[in-house]
């Protein structure tokens, strides 16, 4: 399978200039000053390149959308990768930083952008001090600073620590945290790209996302769209864990079943037992059942499969699990992690894992499904940001296809005996 | 802007684009639910009460982010909204702890509205209710009440976006997060109560008010604030006759909807156990005056003026009509000034004043309305801190900065709290003001190429040419500039200087102008334009103008300009002047002079004194009359826009109003005219007053109307006469400070925590030259009083001068002044 962002990733120094360097590391940058901004811009719209953050949002057309003529603009590397079950972007971080230093360089090119940030999840500490240091390379190089290889361009990028939250990846709440204040989102419009970081224009892009740079500019933008299915292009990385013999990250071209990926890459599931539900794409997206398993991972596939591509987050689980406790653990990461801006959310997620854990106390009644769905759906696109609906799409999802799991907890409780 | 035209429910409405669908419904009679939403502060999206369902749009939006485009259809009714609206109520009630039998908001509360208009009858809630903290203070005056807080931000909104400092944030996040303060510090900015009125639930309570009645027990009362001369609009609250609270009443020409803590907890003084309720004769003074017969004990104060005010015309016959004089109020109503100066005019004088410093009625421009502020592109303070002045133009400058792309320019001899939202600020040194404000004017007279009969000189200003330069520039290029300058700031003739730069300013073809005189004393304006002053008779007419006098006010009304306050003072310093007539003033603490203030008084043969609460000036009259004051008085006062507005009575008062006391003299002096209710006076004013032609009480109704611009013939400066060499002496600058320890605020006031210690303010230089640090205790003496302070080294004035905030009437720093106004030197030693 081709290799764009993990083709030499596990190559001993990669994280060194040195060894960057000695895989062609930093080409781009020469073939890109030859060109206008507007032609690189083009390239990455031309490459089908979407975002890989979770909302799937074509990179090129964001760029094209920054506010015409208004500076400074800003770029912001999402690193907060905190979805539950993903953890690519930490592999590229740890063992490639300086792809993403470069996927950074080309954008803000692209984008007349002198000022980059780095916001990394609070947790990823060792990560920015190895993209420290990796800076401070690129500095020492001349790829980073004032008049970039003599091509007239500047730019400076800086690191920056979240305090550990969730909402902080959300990209408008990652401005107000970079800015030093509280982590909530922002009202949109107006967007980052009119007004973002200090209310200037800015890109916001994933790690994965601006990792894919460097190829789409050296081999051309053909070539990166030559990869994946009509919609979705290229490669992506897939952060599989759960119960799979062998968890970890794998690059698979846009389009591969997942069942590849399950019983293929991932070696099948852990004592042979049997695929009972899958998360295709981090916490926040619906499960389906183990009968979907050979729906291809693309974002329209599993968007017609009823759920989303997200953060490319496989999370699977065998029949060794019962889903209304796996629920309730989901639950409970969107209940701790909720802002607390606006009702529904703070309240609902609150009420929902009340509600699942009584019943896992045996002590709840049959209406309680229908509560739950209720509860749900008076939160489900009601909110300030899609959190809430992050944590309604395991509960929807359960109980449409596992409505079993949780009506189990009632065949000892005679009806109408609530609590 | 151009308009959009939508629908909502089926009505159509057009609005200016930008404008948001919540407020768009409006306008059509629609009621979309709100809890985080408010007008002024902006949408926040947090409550998510406000849903509706709008074509096109695959999801419920919510009314109050969302901008209103062009053939939008909004449906806020159905089964989508209707459901949806349930569940955020169900949402917002899962936790809160419906104590409604004992929450102050009861009775008036948007959540208990809400849900009986759009909520579910029931709860599905099966669990217990979070607890939380009931009573945690904020402040002294502001408690919290955390379970009953639904976390709509609209607080810590207003914290930001409106008194932008950030006093009150959201802590922790998710169920947990919680509205407070930084590491716990009190929130105790000038504007924290605003937070009450705007809290959707009784989660903000005022600590004063707490428990103390019903809402619907309240008897409430549209008034003013009387506190400063922005003159809020207020509600204020009684039951059984008894004060009980005091909240905002939106006016967006005056306040825009926001009070001062001042405002709103500064109203104690009502019930002062200093509060005069009777008429009464202290024995004080020189000899008893020959005609004076004795004062019967108890009697009623209309009795008792009706005597006194024989004996003053018995004393102006004696002695002629200069013998006697009349020093008013700037805190009291349009109708009680009005009447007291027809009294003494009356009685033949022209010896009215009312203040301490110069001015006069009439802007050669036009008066702005406080609202203009917003609308202007270039706003220039002069001499002003309003802040500590005028704390309501405080928030109306921010906003204008911050939200509508206003410039703010600063003229000052001092630093500000407001310097941090201007373009430009100016500093000259203390007591070069008419230096500085002529050179302003010199350099745009120049740029208009006009030839001028003045000319100027920076040097004494400390001001660069350059500083200069730009601050002529900045001036000259402005579109539409509104200059706010605080006439009592300002020393010897220094306003009238203001007012020529002003007439500069308006022969500038490209420019739209206007001023705001912000004297901050709550109808400074009101007072000028009633003709309190030795030469101008009520609305700019001047006493020298014998055959307007004589049409308005009759034959025998004086001509001759009579003196002012402090001539006055020094006559009665001579014995020319015999009596003196002092109405709700307290010139001992307030005006220059101290000592010589007092001996001044106590040289009269007759002081009467008619005020509402015990001052230092009240002990030295032979005669006290009761005042009743803001809260029981009623009237219109003029505030610093100009604006009529109307002082309603709130409480019952024991003595007789000021205006039908003042009644009862003129008609002993022989004066016709009777007035049947306090309107009537001010119809007199609407036909006596140039300028008022249009007020009545009718026309004044709830939101008050301005008046016409009041004439002013201008008055020439003389020259700035050049300082006295300082010999190592400091010129003095009082500064104001809000929360002053006064009559007002007394020390079983609820603002007490916020009284300070006497501090002087020294340039570094200065401090080493003197040879104090900061912290250090220094007496400051001059004028042959002293007093002591406490040194701050922060250069918030420049080299030559110090700046001493009054901060009590007992630290006595006016004592320091000199009785004529003129700039102050002192000596500073280490105590
Ligand atoms: C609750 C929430 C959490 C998010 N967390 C992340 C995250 O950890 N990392 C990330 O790259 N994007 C995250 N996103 C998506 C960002 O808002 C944004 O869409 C993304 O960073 C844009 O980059 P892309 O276009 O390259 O995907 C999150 C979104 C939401 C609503
Ligand atoms: S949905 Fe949740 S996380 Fe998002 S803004 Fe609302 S409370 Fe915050
Ligand atoms: S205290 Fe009141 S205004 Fe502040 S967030 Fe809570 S409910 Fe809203
Ligand atoms: S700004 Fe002035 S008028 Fe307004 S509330 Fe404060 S003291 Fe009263
Ligand atoms: S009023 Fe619209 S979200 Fe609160």
């Amino acid at each position: 399978m081709t290799q764009i962002l993990f083709k030499d990733i596990n190559k001993e120094g990669l994280h060194t200039m040195k060894v960057y360097e000695g895989l062609g590391g930093y080409q781009s940058l020469k073939k890109a000053f030859a060109q206008k901004p507007e032609e690189i811009v083009e390239a990455v719209k031309a490459s089908g390149l979407r975002g890989r953050g979770g909302a799937g949002f074509p990179t090129g057309l964001k760029w094209s959308f920054l506010a015409k003529d208004v500076f400074p603009r800003y770029l912001c590397c999402n690193a907060d990768e905190s979805e539950p079950g993903t953890c690519k972007d930490r592999e590229l971080l740890l063992k490639n930083p300086h792809l993403l230093i470069e996927g950074m360089i080309l954008c803000s090119y692209a984008c007349r952008i002198e000022t980059g940030y780095i916001y990394f999840r609070g947790e990823f500490q060792d990560l920015s001090f190895i993209m420290d240091k990796a800076l401070d390379e690129a500095r020492a190089k001349g790829y980073l600073g004032k008049n970039i290889l003599g091509s007239g361009f500047d730019l400076d990028i800086h690191t920056h620590l979240g305090a550990g939250a969730y909402i902080c990846g959300e990209e408008s709440a990652l401005l107000n945290s970079l800015e030093g204040g509280r982590g909530e989102p922002r009202m949109k419009p107006p967007f980052p790209a009119v007004e973002g970081l200090y209310s200037k224009p800015t890109v916001i892009n994933n790690v994965e996302t601006l990792c894919a740079v460097p190829y789409i500019v050296s081999e051309g933008a053909d070539k990166y769209a030559a990869l994946g299915t009509e919609k979705s292009k290229g490669t992506k990385l897939v952060s599989v864990s759960g119960h799979v013999k062998k968890p970890g990250n794998y690059e698979i071209e846009m389009g591969t079943p997942t069942s590849e990926l399950i019983y293929n890459l991932a070696g099948g599931i852990q004592n042979d037992n049997k695929l009972k539900a899958f998360i295709p794409g981090g916490s926040s997206v619906p499960m389906l059942p183990a009968d979907k398993v050979d729906t291809p991972y693309d974002y329209e596939s599993l968007a017609e499969a009823g759920t989303m591509l997200g953060s490319g987050a496989l999370i699977v689980i065998d029949d060794s699990i019962n889903i209304v406790e796996a629920t309730l653990r989901l639950i409970s990461f969107y209940m701790h992690e909720s802002c607390g801006k606006c009702t529904p959310c703070r309240e609902g997620t609150r009420w929902l894992h009340q509600i699942v854990e009584r019943i896992m106390q045996n002590k709840g009644q049959l209406e309680y499904i229908t509560r739950l769905e209720d509860i749900c759906d008076n939160m489900a696109f009601k909110t300030f940001c899609p959190l809430a609906d992050a944590c309604v799409a395991p509960v929807v999802s359960s109980i449409k296809y596992f409505r079993a799991d949780y009506e189990e907890y009632f065949k000892n409780v005679p009806a109408g005996a609530a609590s | 802007m151009s308009d959009v035209t939508l629908t909502i429910d089926g009505k159509t409405v057009t609005v200016p684009k930008g404008t948001k669908v919540v407020d768009a419904a409006k306008q059509v009679e629609v009621d979309i639910p709100v809890f985080c939403y408010h007008e002024k502060i902006g949408p926040l999206g947090c409550c998510r009460m406000c849903l509706v369902e709008v074509e096109k749009m695959p999801k419920l939006m919510t009314a109050c982010t969302m901008d209103v485009a062009p053939d939008m259809v909004v449906k806020t009714v159905g089964d989508k909204v209707e459901k949806a609206q349930k569940g955020v109520l169900e949402f917002t009630l899962l936790n809160h702890p419906l104590d409604c039998p004992v929450c102050d908001k009861g009775g008036e509360c948007p959540l208990q509205d809400n849900t009986f208009k759009y909520g579910p009858p029931d709860t599905r809630m099966e669990f217990h209710r979070a607890n939380n903290v009931k009573a945690a203070p904020l402040s002294p005056v502001i408690t919290i009440d955390r379970e009953r807080c639904i976390a709509c931000q609209r607080c810590t909104a207003y914290s930001e976006r409106i008194e932008q400092d950030r006093g009150l944030v959201m802590l922790n996040r998710g169920f947990h997060n919680e509205v407070n303060t930084f590491n716990n510090e009190p929130y105790d900015n000038r504007f924290s109560g605003n937070v009450i009125d705007i809290c959707p639930v009784g989660a903000l309570t005022n600590t004063d008010f707490r428990f103390k009645a019903r809402t619907w027990d309240l008897e409430n009362h549209d008034t003013l604030c009387a506190n400063c001369g922005c003159n809020c609009n207020i509600t204020l609250g009684t039951r059984l006759n008894e004060f009980m609270r005091i909240e905002a009443r939106p006016n967006d020409a005056v306040d825009d909807g926001w009070i001062c803590d001042k405002g709103r907890w500064g109203h104690h003084f009502m019930e002062s156990k200093n509060k005069i309720t009777a008429a009464r004769e202290n024995s004080v003074g020189k000899t008893e005056p020959t005609s004076f017969p004795n004062f019967p004990i108890n009697a009623p104060a209309e009795q008792a003026a009706e005597k006194v005010i024989e004996i003053f015309k018995n004393i102006a016959e004696e002695h002629g009509p200069e013998s006697i004089g009349f020093l008013g109020s700037p805190y009291a109503t349009n109708e009680e000034g009005y009447l007291y100066q027809k009294l003494f005019r009356l009685l033949g004088t022209n010896n009215i004043d009312h203040k301490s410093y110069q001015d006069t009625p009439g802007l050669p421009i036009r008066h702005f309305d406080v609202e203009e502020i917003e609308n202007s592109n270039i706003v220039l303070l002069i001499a002003c801190d309003p802040t500590e002045e005028l704390p309501i133009l405080d928030l109306r400058i921010k906003k204008a900065v911050s939200r509508c792309g206003t410039k703010l320019l600063s003229l000052n001899d001092q630093d500000t709290a407001l310097d941090k939202y201007a373009e430009l600020k100016v500093k000259y040194k203390v007591g070069s003001e008419a230096s500085a404000v002529d050179a302003l004017a010199e350099g745009l007279a120049r740029e208009l190429g006009e030839s001028i009969d003045f000319s100027s000189d920076l040097g004494p200003t400390g001001i660069s040419d350059e500083d200069m330069k730009s601050l002529v520039e900045a001036v000259r290029s402005s579109m539409k500039i509104c200059v706010v300058y605080n006439p009592a700031a300002l020393s010897g003739d220094t306003s009238l200087r203001v007012k020529r730069l002003l007439s500069v300013i308006a022969r500038i073809p490209t420019i739209e102008c206007g001023a705001i005189p912000a004297a901050p004393a709550t109808n400074a304006v009101g007072a000028v334009d009633m003709g309190l002053l030795p030469d101008f008779y009520p609305g700019g007419v001047p006493v020298s103008d014998s055959e307007k006098v004589k049409e308005l006010w009759g034959e025998n009304a004086p001509t001759k300009p009579g003196l002012s306050a402090s001539e006055m003072i020094a006559k009665a310093k001579s014995g020319d002047l015999k009596a003196l007539w002092i109405h709700r003033s307290n010139p001992v603490v307030d005006f220059p002079g101290g000592e010589q203030v007092v001996e001044a008084l106590k040289n009269l043969d007759l002081l009467v004194v008619h005020d509402m609460l015990e001052t230092e000036t009240t002990q030295l009259a032979k005669i006290v009359l009761p005042s009743n004051g803001p809260g029981f008085d009623e009237g219109t006062t003029t505030n610093i826009g100009g604006r009529v507005q109307a002082r309603r009575k709130a409480l019952e008062a024991n003595s007789i109003d000021d205006w039908k006391l003042i009644q009862v003299m003129l008609k002993k002096l022989g004066d016709e005219s009777s007035y049947s209710r306090v309107a009537k006076v001010l119809n007199e004013i609407s036909q006596k007053v140039p300028g008022y032609q249009e007020i009545n009480s009718r026309f004044v109704g709830k939101q008050g109307c301005n008046r016409e611009q009041v004439a002013g013939e201008e008055v020439s400066p003389g020259n700035v006469e050049s300082a006295a060499s300082s010999n190592g002496k400091l010129q003095l600058r009082v500064a104001t400070y809000l929360f002053a320890h006064d009559k007002i605020l007394d020390a079983s006031s609820k603002l007490a925590y916020h009284f300070k210690p006497s501090s002087a303010f020294l340039n570094e230089s200065d401090a080493g030259k003197i040879g104090v640090s900061n912290g250090d205790r220094v007496s400051i003496s001059g004028n042959g009083t002293e007093m002591e302070a406490e040194v701050t080294i922060d250069n918030r004035c420049m080299e030559g001068g110090v700046v001493v905030p009054r901060i009590s009437d007992e630290q006595g720093v006016n004592g320091l002044g000199n009785p004529d106004g003129s700039p102050a030197w002192v000596d500073i030693k280490k105590a």
